[in-house]
């Protein structure tokens, strides 16, 4: 997927991501984007290589008392095209605000 | 704590939202649908997929400090959805991934083709009467004449090695050979009746506009059409797996061109389910005229040589 043909949600996806955010909720929570949009943009980012994820270690779930949680974030190929999207949806920044706290 | 962090979340208090748990309706519509969704995706990667969406629902019953679930009905049908979207999709994927480069899809395509230029040309006819006189008026009458030489041009001309396959094992009720054999017939036919579908809906306006006189087009593009649609044809046929049939991938070069009277150099496409490998070498000599076809036998790891 190049970055000439990135929807706006999925700027906004990988906008999140670089922000922080790390898994499907939330970024539903700071995009406002609907679960049947986020989801599926996630898995096919993964596909073409912009995104990676991991499972989070069990421990350190358990310590929370929650279920483990699959974490996403950028790939070397993801940030190039979160920064080209920035640059063609100069708006992005203001709609995605920064991560400050920790999701529950 | 940072200062930071305790400015965030007084900011979220000052939004004056509750924090809303997922109630009773939403958990139980999500709960219901989950297991169903789970049956759109592919069996490999289902627990996993589980495992994921069952972690998202306890964040949205226990965080989520913005959301506000005003609907809960409205929200349970939304989240329903992207649970079912997102299942449907990896299924999709996963399917769509299965089939590509297969020898199936392939034939599917060209026939999905040729149905779409035919219907297009049945469009500009007007009539099914006028559509089958014209068809076969134009098939008898000149896209044989023009089809018989222009396949055994091609076919003499082919620049890979002439098409065969050795294998004898069976796969099905087949053996790889046959099925070889048929596949490369059934895309020839295929390509042949798109080349000519193709053209007469390409030249179906010239010859409404000036009838007869729209032949001296017609003929040209039939032999184009046939010359490049087998030497496709061919082409493809080498390029595939004589075992499953399925596209070669990975080319990798080997062998540096310097050498080339020296060592073997060339590239080499393999099968992704393992079957064999495909050398094509840079330099045709009397040590190499076409490419090589090498088949790894499933049951032993020796190489054996076929072609």
């Amino acid at each position: 997927m190049s970055s000439g043909k990135l929807s706006h949600s999925v700027a906004m996806i990988l906008k999140a991501l670089s922000l922080g955010y790390q898994f499907g909720f939330e970024i539903m929570e700071v995009t406002g984007l609907p679960s049947g949009t986020v989801y599926p943009a996630l898995r096919r980012l993964e596909r073409d290589g912009l995104v990676s994820s991991q499972w989070e270690a069990e421990a350190e779930a358990f310590e929370e008392q929650r279920p483990a949680r699959r974490y996403y974030e950028l790939t070397k190929v993801g940030k190039e095209a979160e920064m080209a999207a920035t640059q063609r949806y100069p708006l992005l920044a203001r709609l995605v605000p920064e991560k400050l706290g920790k999701t529950l | 704590m940072s200062p930071r962090k305790s400015e965030a979340e007084s900011e979220i208090e000052d939004l004056d939202v509750p924090v809303v748990a997922l109630r009773q309706e939403v958990r139980g519509i999500c709960g219901r649908v989950l297991p169903f969704a789970a049956r759109l995706t592919p069996a490999q990667r289902r627990n996993e997929w589980l495992r994921e969406w069952r972690a998202e629902l306890w964040c949205l019953q226990h965080g989520g400090r913005r959301v506000r679930w005003d609907h809960d009905v409205m929200s349970a049908a939304s989240l329903a959805y992207g649970m079912m979207a997102d299942a449907a999709w990896l299924g999709f994927d996963a399917a769509l991934a299965k089939r590509r480069g297969t020898a199936s899809a392939c034939l599917w395509v060209l026939a999905a083709w040729c149905l779409v230029c035919a219907g297009l040309e049945r469009m500009m006819m007007g009539s099914w009467t006028v559509f089958w006189s014209v068809l076969e008026t134009h098939f008898l009458n000149g896209y044989i004449f023009i089809a018989a030489p222009a396949i055994f041009a091609s076919a003499a001309t082919n620049p890979v090695r002439p098409p065969r396959c050795e294998g004898t094992h069976r796969r099905g009720w087949l053996t790889t050979k046959a099925r070889w054999n048929l596949f490369l017939w059934a895309k020839v036919a295929l390509t042949l009746a798109l080349g000519f579908f193709a053209c007469m809906a390409a030249t179906a306006p010239l010859r409404m506009e000036i009838g007869r006189w729209a032949d001296w087009v017609e003929m040209p593009l039939f032999a184009v059409t046939v010359t490049a649609g087998l030497r496709w044809a061919l082409l493809n046929q080498e390029q595939r797996c004589q075992t499953c049939l399925r596209m070669l991938k990975q080319p990798t070069r080997l062998g540096p061109p310097s050498y080339n009277f020296l060592e073997w150099s060339g590239m080499e496409l393999a099968c992704s389910d393992g079957h064999g490998q495909l050398h094509v070498p840079e330099m045709r000599g009397s040590w190499c005229w076409y490419d090589l076809w090498v088949e790894r036998e499933s049951g032993s790891e020796t190489v054996e040589r076929i072609a």
